[in-house]
């Protein structure tokens, strides 16, 4: 039989995974850290909790050797250790795990006798073939089952005997497990290079009465096991009415190897219905070395319109300068899902000999296929400038359009003043927006950034056009950079309000913090009308930027002494609370001083200090000296949990408070601190009646947030 | 999460996609929708039908993405949770108008059903590999959250199992259909970068996370909480509510795992994509000052690194050749050693890890039988790579690892690590 190279590699690899992964049974015998082996002996022997020997378990399996063997053997009936027990003994190699193991299935029933059978299928155990065998008619399925998988596992001759007397006469609920072990034997007789054996054992499970994926996965085993001789086996399944087979023909076609599988998808492409069609081009254009092009061509050309869009999507793949001519002249068919699909198929085809014959055909073009060309240009990123600078010029609005798009996804640096002087000085009124957009994706794509921010800056002094300055500028913004951010913080200070509007509001959303300096200059003009969306332009750096943390506390500093209006120090506040540390303490601290900030710079001083204090940092003397009113609090009542579930912590929290409206609990852990989850896997949260000096409060919490008590009004 | 991003059109997305990186990047691997009848109302009989299993937080977002499809039908719920059962039934049934979804508690008898097309696996790290080779020999597609194996055996089984059965699973790594990310792996993978040198990963937490046993608590009704099915393939411990909502529960099999696993099977993923998706590295260092270096087999290293990122949000990556770097994150943005690497391109920002664009890639194939771009395969190998990791990180020594083995060299208690037995009665 005819096996290809590339099937016994796949093969020859699954045999290796399934026989390297698992230790073998003669693999190295001594005792592995012999000392540490006996430590952990000594807490399986003890009195110690079974949380104690489970870790021991786990530990043995890297530890342990055959010394470990009848200690933990003696926990697999046990029901809490058993499957701690398993992990060592399928681990430690050599025989007496094994026979252990092999042992124990004498004395276990259920879930534990199944567990044990497992781990002799992992280990492969040959010797436990012959105990295994009985169990295949075991009354209890999943037993059954577990020693037909492991048998499967095993995967020599003895098994797979086994298991084929076994496949017709067992009950339904078992066969399908002796099919699956089955067929685990066959990959690997496969894999050992006996196919004749393999083909054998696929072909019994085919024809077996098991459920439809067993057939498919016997199937796909048939047919790759014959090599060349399993096509015809293919072909039946790409004609099968059943959806299962088809779609199992499809993958083993992509995987089967050689070319005549080709041959094959053109002849089922040609018979099949459009909608299966469609898949069939798909699965031909996943194997591109030997794809007959010409069929898929051929498709995309006439036929069933979904045939045809799958064919045109697939040549996007494996299409080249032959498809063009037919490709463009989708592109411009009436039907705008073949032409648009065509279109995308064009963007993509690779070839730098399409490229070439693209720009050759624009330079004659004329009519319907001259934008689409140009489009081309532009999508593909064709060096044609000369032709596009040509085709700016056109009469035709759509050919003007399609050069402009194509000239900003493709020019360099030095005709960029050809695309300026469309947006500041244009022909063509009407391409102002598209000219825009051009310069806008050429900018911003320059290598150069900041040659290209000199250029763009030059035009913006040269107009006098206030709307064209301001899309000038927000190219620049949109590109970043150093002259970028200069020229925008100089229009920023101009006298022309709407060039103050637009600067500012393109410097609020700066994407790094080298616009901090410029807002704050900003900011601090007091006659510039955006001063204050300045300001909170130089907050929002602050607030999410990451930045060192000395930096950024001096940055909360200068906002704070900056703001005029109490939003802007609130604001303030709210960064200082998002980044916890000594710094931004004191400075909660002492804006605890302003009036109209006490309630707010105060929950601030709370938050802050609880994080550091659950980092570790003492704050003590820093709270000692805030000024910090001292409250009288009182818990009236206080429910933790959701929904009907609630689980009264009155008591719990009250033991808690202090003399600040600030509650620290035993553990960060609700569920800890309040001695267990009253909901498990429900979302929760503690609500909490209160009174501060006597005035009454009520305040809800997310699980787990900082108790923070709002003062009551 | 940006929920503006989560609804850009997967046309849009495939042109920006294409923009942003060329064709060879971003190929479509899908039918134009309206061959596969995604435009306008589909067929009852031509959606693929959907089950949920285990649908807390994070699958929350994820169903929502599968509900944005026009070709989906979402039909069942399977959740240890009563809570989550109903949660989940009550935003489907809203979505569809209907009665109709259905809730069970053990997963089997959800995958039994023969209208189920796929599933959605979004339980705890501690179920997914299991799961997900039930739901292949079920016959069912599926959609898994990540990490998705616990060690190396799972990663090579899974891997093997889906080949075997002919199934289409695709891995919750959602950057791989994202465009910047994309055009970062594409300039490393095709030498764009010169000869690539280094690729970095954000592991976000290199330490092991132990489950254990906790102290016990009252164990729920089976009917609220079923604590035996929790548990699954982890072993026995008594119920604790800290492990029931634990997200990090059994995650890597208690010794090994945390960070570099939870983090690494992404930002480990996406290095793996810019070497090729080739094999996994050959040689692991114990961490050093915040780093962990791994080797591959032509001497690129894989280096999980703590700190010195460029602040481009959660997930960063980096990617170094000869002549240049690359540097990715979840803010949508790319920082380059020289904006030449764009070749004359723009790449457009898609903040956040939005998942639509990986959930619409995977229904694609589930229709094709094309391979998903968070493949079996692609999994498995970047897997492997965050489990030698952890095991070097584990014992405190450099480990070396045969692919063609794949057992480490000379190392008994690194090869014991590199599986582990499933509790009773469950196996992979």
């Amino acid at each position: 039989m005819n096996i290809p190279r590339h099937v016994i590699r796949v093969i020859s690899i699954l045999a290796l995974v399934l026989a390297a992964t698992f230790p073998s049974v003669h693999a190295f015998d001594g005792p592995a850290a012999p000392e540490k082996e006996q430590e952990l002996l000594i807490v399986l022997r003890s009195d110690a909790p079974n949380a104690d020997k489970a870790i021991a378990c786990k530990n043995l399996a890297i530890y342990g050797s055959g010394a470990a063997v009848e200690d933990l053997a003696k926990l697999l009936p046990n029901a809490e250790l058993s499957s701690w027990a398993r992990i060592a003994l399928e681990s430690i190699p050599g025989d007496e795990a094994s026979e252990a193991l092999r042992t124990a299935t004498d004395s276990l029933e259920g879930k534990f006798l199944v567990g044990t059978i497992n781990s002799i299928g992992v280990r492969r155990d040959a010797t436990a073939v012959d105990s295994l065998t009985p169990r295949l008619q075991h009354a209890d399925a999943e037993v059954a089952s577990a020693a037909a998988v492991a048998l499967g596992r095993i995967g020599n001759a003895a098994a797979a005997d086994s298991l084929r007397k076994s496949l017709a006469a067992a009950p339904a609920n078992i066969r399908t497990s002796i099919a699956e072990g089955c067929v685990l034997c066959a990959e690997r007789f496969l894999s050992e290079g006996n196919s004749a054996e393999a083909v054998a054992i696929y072909d019994e499970v085919r024809a077996a009465e098991v459920p439809m994926q067993r057939i498919v996965e016997a199937t796909r085993g048939a047919i790759l096991a014959r090599g060349q001789d399993g096509i015809p086996i293919l072909v039946e399944q790409f004609q099968s009415p059943q959806k299962p087979l088809f779609q199992l023909a499809l993958t083993t076609a992509r995987e089967f190897p050689g070319s005549d599988v080709d041959n094959v998808l053109v002849t089922e492409l040609i018979r099949a219905t459009p909608d299966r069609g469609a898949l069939i081009v798909q699965a031909m254009a996943d194997r591109p070395d030997t794809v007959v092009l010409s069929a898929v061509l051929k498709a995309a050309e006439q036929g069933p319109k979904e045939v045809r869009l799958s064919a045109i999507n697939a040549l996007a793949r494996v299409g080249d300068l032959s498809c063009l001519n037919s490709l463009l002249k989708i592109a411009l068919d009436v039907d705008a899902d073949l032409s648009q699909t065509a279109k995308l198929t064009l963007a993509e085809v690779p070839g730098e000999k399409i490229d070439t014959q693209i720009v050759e055909l624009l330079r004659n073009a004329k009519g319907k296929i001259y934008p689409l060309l140009l489009q081309l240009v532009g999508q593909r990123r064709i060096d044609a400038v000369p032709d596009l600078l040509k085709a700016i010029d056109n009469s035709n609005k759509d050919v003007r359009s399609a050069a402009l798009i194509a000239l900003g996804e493709t020019v360099r640096l030095e005709k960029l003043p050809v695309l300026i002087s469309q947006v500041v000085s244009p022909k063509h009124a009407e391409d102002v927006p598209v000219a825009k957009q051009a310069l806008k994706a050429a900018s911003i794509r320059m290598p150069d950034r900041e040659a290209c921010a000199t250029e763009l800056a030059s035009a913006i002094d040269r107009t006098k056009a206030v709307p064209t300055k301001i899309s000038m500028l927000e190219i620049l913004g949109a590109m970043g950079g150093t002259k970028a951010l200069a020229a925008i913080g100089a229009a920023a200070k101009s006298n022309d309000p709407q060039l103050q509007d637009s600067s500012s509001r393109l410097l609020g959303e700066w994407m790094t913090e080298d616009a901090a300096p410029v807002l704050l200059d900003l900011a601090k003009i007091p006659t510039n009308p955006y001063n204050i969306r300045a300001l909170r332009g130089y907050i929002r750096i602050a607030r999410q930027f990451v930045l060192p943390e000395e930096q950024r506390a001096e940055m909360c500093q200068k906002a704070f002494d900056a703001a005029s209006q109490t939003a802007e120090k609130k604001l303030v506040l709210d960064v200082l609370k998002r980044y916890p540390g000594l710094d931004t303490l004191k400075q909660a601290i002492k804006a605890m001083r302003v009036a109209e900030l006490k309630d707010d710079a105060t929950q601030a001083t709370l938050v802050i200090a609880q994080k550091l204090d659950g980092k570790g940092v003492d704050v003590k003397a820093l709270l000692a000296g805030a000024g910090l009113d001292k409250v009288k609090l009182e818990i009236v009542k206080a429910e933790y949990g959701s929904g009907a579930t609630q689980k009264d912590v009155t008591d719990v929290l009250q033991k808690q408070v202090g003399d600040l409206p600030l509650i620290t609990l035993v553990s960060a852990s609700y569920n800890t601190s309040f001695g267990g989850d009253p909901l498990p896997g429900s979302a929760k949260q503690l609500k909490v009646q209160y009174r501060i000096n006597g005035k009454s409060g009520e305040s809800s919490f997310a699980e787990d947030a900082l108790i923070i008590l709002p003062m009551p009004k | 999460m940006s929920k503006k991003s989560t609804q850009v059109p997967r046309r849009q997305f495939l042109k920006t996609a294409v923009t942003a990186a060329g064709a060879a990047v971003m190929a479509p691997t899908i039918i134009p929708s309206s061959a596969l009848g995604r435009d306008g109302a589909v067929a009852p009989s031509e959606r693929i039908v959907i089950g949920g299993i285990g649908i807390g937080n994070r699958g929350t977002y994820d169903l929502g993405c599968f509900l944005e499809q026009k070709d989906v039908q979402f039909t069942a719920i399977c959740d240890v949770k009563e809570t989550r059962r109903l949660a989940v039934k009550k935003l489907a049934d809203e979505k569809y108008g209907n009665e109709d979804c259905k809730m069970y508690g053990d997963f089997r008898e959800l995958l039994d059903r023969s209208d189920i097309d796929a599933v959605l696996i979004a339980t705890g790290p501690n179920w997914h590999a299991t799961m997900a080779m039930n739901a292949a020999r079920a016959g069912k597609d599926m959609y898994c959250e990540k990490p998705v194996t616990k060690n190396i055996s799972q990663s090579l089984i899974l891997a093997e199992t889906m080949r075997r059965t002919g199934r289409v699973f695709q891995a919750g790594t959602q950057r791989r259909n994202l465009p910047h990310f994309a055009f970062a792996c594409e300039l490393a993978r095709t030498g764009k970068l010169g000869a690539l040198k280094k690729v970095f990963a954000h592991p976000a937490g290199m330490q092991a996370m132990m489950s254990g046993w906790l102290v016990p608590e009252t164990e729920p009704d089976k009917e609220v909480v079923d604590w035996d099915m929790y548990l699954g393939p982890a072993a026995w411990r008594p119920f604790n509510a800290k492990l029931l909502d634990g997200f990090n529960f059994e995650k890597g099999g208690g010794l090994v795992g945390g960070g570099v696993l939870e983090w690494g099977s992404h930002c480990v993923d996406l290095c793996q994509w810019a070497v090729g998706d080739c094999l996994p590295p050959v040689e692991y260092d114990p961490p050093k000052d915040g780093q962990l270096v791994a080797r591959y087999e032509n001497g690129t290293e894989l280096i999980f690194r703590e700190t010195g990122w460029i602040p481009l949000g959660s997930c960063p990556v980096r990617f170094e050749g000869e002549t240049g770097w690359v540097e990715a994150g979840d803010s949508g943005k790319l920082v380059l050693s020289s904006p030449e690497l764009l070749a004359g391109r723009t790449v457009d920002e898609i903040g956040g890890y939005p998942a639509t664009y990986h959930v619409r890639d995977f229904l694609d194939c589930v229709k094709t039988r094309s391979k998903p771009k968070g493949n079996a395969d692609a999994a498995c190998n970047a897997h492997i790579a965050c489990h030698a990791a952890n095991i070097a990180l584990h014992l405190g020594r450099q480990v070396k690892y045969d692919n063609t083995t794949h057992q480490f060299v000379n190392d008994e208690q690194a090869n014991r690590l590199r599986s582990e037995a499933l509790r009773e009665p469950w196996r992979v």
